[in-house]
């Protein structure tokens, strides 16, 4: 199987398609750093009186949701984790992180997960697909292994892309953050708000399991566009209608949430876990247990698809 | 010889209702030249797509040196090469990285032998360039190669000489011989080109609408009597027919059935009476007009 694997692995890495991905994911860091550097450069205006500007915040939140209509729960929801957090600072002295610092970067740098994800969606579209568009998948099937082996070492590869693009961002996330804005005091708390509470987090912690939270939705996707691209043997298509979902799934179910209770049985509604330890869920009632269900049973419809078609299916083309 | 290489039984193939292949049955034997000979869309393609395993089989079974390739695929596999149409490889490698990535997939595949069969398709100067780079010709015996990796006893190989010059051609069929006669393996050729197959092949299946029409060894009717063409100055003919000598005439010259041991007594017969000879030569009956006999019941043709 591991051959299977480095065989896979060849075929993406002799493709200069994959370097530039990787190009553009440390240039979108690059960006991101450089821009966070000259914008923090003019604000960072080092207020000695933190506590008295959280109060006023606190005031100006409470106001806004009692301006709001009653419909923007949303809204509203993340206003009260923001109150909720100020009063923690206010009650424990911690002061608002400071302009930015290599940690709060790394966090900042998670937002480009979903552009790591944008690739790898592009990889898994294309695994299958393009061994058909190539007419290689004549040669590959009448080797003396079993489809199903074939597939599974395909989308094993797709997963350790995945990982191994979170790992290249990651790790050029921290050495330009550490690079440009230091370690920061060694205040290094993340003030994460729960069901009502806020907790401590070491940041460390707090950052790979942010990473690795945010890559769900990303690795559900991919194993979405895995399965069009077995199936559809189209990789315009499984990559057209990933990244589609990728971008608009999220706001398309929080829109469908704020008036129907079922939007909870909507893949994307399970796929932020992160509503759970530092937040809260988009439809009231659902739990980790829910989502993490949800989730498998989104993963197995998906992976059960893939595999059936693929080992069933007539090569003509 | 020994049990069959490859036995098709009763095999028949439904797709959407239609059926592409009837109840299709015949064996090969070991160290035999297979053609698999039919107009397009008879059913070659589909039939060679079972035998490897890209196709599923509707009913009927298909041995591979005794083994189903539907059950015991991987056994079966294993003792199959094959280069279904084109060989569609990968342009981005190098024709090594290429047959790296086939090395890999099959347990002892050494480095030695891949550099072996390298040499063996002639492609060993060209070996490390991109694929890309490649002629039709190199991608066709790329191909080859990579069918040769695992030393399969029975190659299979759908319209190998499709798109090739005649250089071309004769190398694929000068590859296979050397083949069959080295290491004894069997091969399965499909094509509709007649003249092509006649060259190749020991014997030949002809299937039409996906039903076995007949299977001919190809060398049978060289052996007894053949027609030879005689171009001649036509004045003096008539003496033949006083001799008792039956021919017929034809576009310049006449047609004679005989034996090969008689041709040299014809030739000085006619030199003896007179009539002068330009030109003599066997008229082969050539596996196109059986073809045609075979196939020509009202269905529009394709040669």
């Amino acid at each position: 199987m591991h051959k299977l694997i480095v065989n896979e692995w060849i075929k993406i890495f002799k493709r200069p398609g994959t370097f530039v991905m990787i190009g553009l994911l440390i240039l979108g860091v690059i960006a991101t750093g450089v821009l966070t550097k000259i914008y923090s450069d003019k604000s960072q205006t080092v207020n000695h009186q933190w506590e008295q500007q959280v109060k006023q915040e606190i005031k100006q939140y409470q106001t806004q949701i009692n301006e709001l209509p009653a419909t923007a729960v949303n809204v509203k929801k993340d206003l009260e984790r923001k109150v909720a957090i100020n009063q923690y600072r206010l009650d424990h002295k911690i002061p608002p992180d400071k302009g930015t610092t290599g940690w709060t970067f790394i966090n900042d740098s998670s937002a480009l997960i979903s552009f790591a994800g944008l690739f790898t969606i592009i990889i898994a579209a294309g695994i299958v697909a393009s061994e058909f568009g190539w007419g290689t998948v004549k040669l590959l099937l009448i080797r003396p292994i079993k489809r199903y082996k074939i597939l599974l070492s395909k989308y094993m590869t797709v997963i350790l892309f995945d990982l191994f693009m979170l790992a290249i961002l990651f790790v050029s996330a921290a050495i330009l953050g550490f690079a440009l804005f230091g370690t920061g005091d060694g205040n290094n708390v993340h003030l994460a708000y729960s069901n009502g509470n806020v907790v401590e987090q070491n940041m460390f912690l707090y950052l790979i399991k942010t990473y690795l939270l945010s890559s769900i939705d990303v690795i559900m996707i991919t194993t979405m566009a895995f399965m069009i691209s077995a199936v559809f043997r189209n990789s315009s298509m499984a990559v057209g209608l990933s990244i589609f979902l990728l971008l608009m799934g999220g706001t398309i179910t929080s829109l469908i949430a704020s008036r129907y209770d079922w939007a909870k049985y909507i893949l994307f509604a399970n796929t932020d876990l992160i509503q759970y330890f530092d937040g809260v869920p988009l439809v009231k009632g659902m739990t980790v247990g829910f989502s993490v269900i949800m989730l498998l049973i989104y993963f197995f419809v998906f992976q059960l698809l893939a595999f059936r078609v693929f080992t069933k299916r007539d090569v003509a083309a | 010889m020994s049990s069959p290489v490859v036995e098709l039984k009763k095999v028949t193939k439904v797709i959407k209702g239609k059926k592409i292949i009837d109840d299709l049955s015949f064996t090969i034997e070991e160290g035999e030249v297979f053609g698999f000979l039919g107009p397009n869309g008879a059913g070659k393609t589909t039939t060679i797509r079972m035998m490897v395993g890209l196709m599923g089989i509707t009913s009927g079974e298909i041995l591979i040196c005794g083994k189903s390739v539907e059950k015991e695929f991987e056994e079966a596999i294993g003792n199959i090469g094959g280069i279904v149409e084109n060989p569609e490889l990968y342009k981005f490698l190098t024709g090594y990285q290429n047959l790296m990535q086939y090395a890999r997939m099959v347990k002892g595949v050494s480095k030695q032998k891949v550099e072996e069969v390298v040499e063996f398709v002639g492609l060993k100067d060209r070996i490390h360039d991109k694929v890309k780079t490649y002629s039709l010709g190199m991608r066709q015996r790329l191909g080859l190669a990579q069918s040769l990796l695992h030393d399969p006893k029975v190659m299979i190989l759908d319209e190998p000489t499709n798109g090739l010059d005649p250089a071309g051609i004769r190398e694929i069929r000068d590859h296979l011989k050397k083949l069959t006669k080295e290491k004894g393996m069997s091969v399965i050729v499909s094509s509709h080109l007649l003249s092509e197959m006649e060259m190749m092949c020991d014997r030949i299946a002809i299937i039409q609408n996906g039903k076995l029409i007949d299977i001919q060894k190809v060398h049978d009717a060289q052996e007894s009597k053949q027609k030879y063409f005689f171009e001649v100055d036509m004045k003096n003919i008539a003496v033949l027919k006083n001799r008792g000598i039956a021919y017929e005439k034809v576009d310049n010259g006449i047609a004679i059935e005989m034996e090969k041991e008689e041709v040299p007594n014809m030739i000085q017969l006619l030199i003896e009476k007179g009539i002068r000879i330009f030109e003599v030569k066997p008229i082969a009956k050539s596996l196109e007009d059986r073809f045609l006999e075979v196939t020509t019941q009202g269905e529009k043709l394709h040669a």
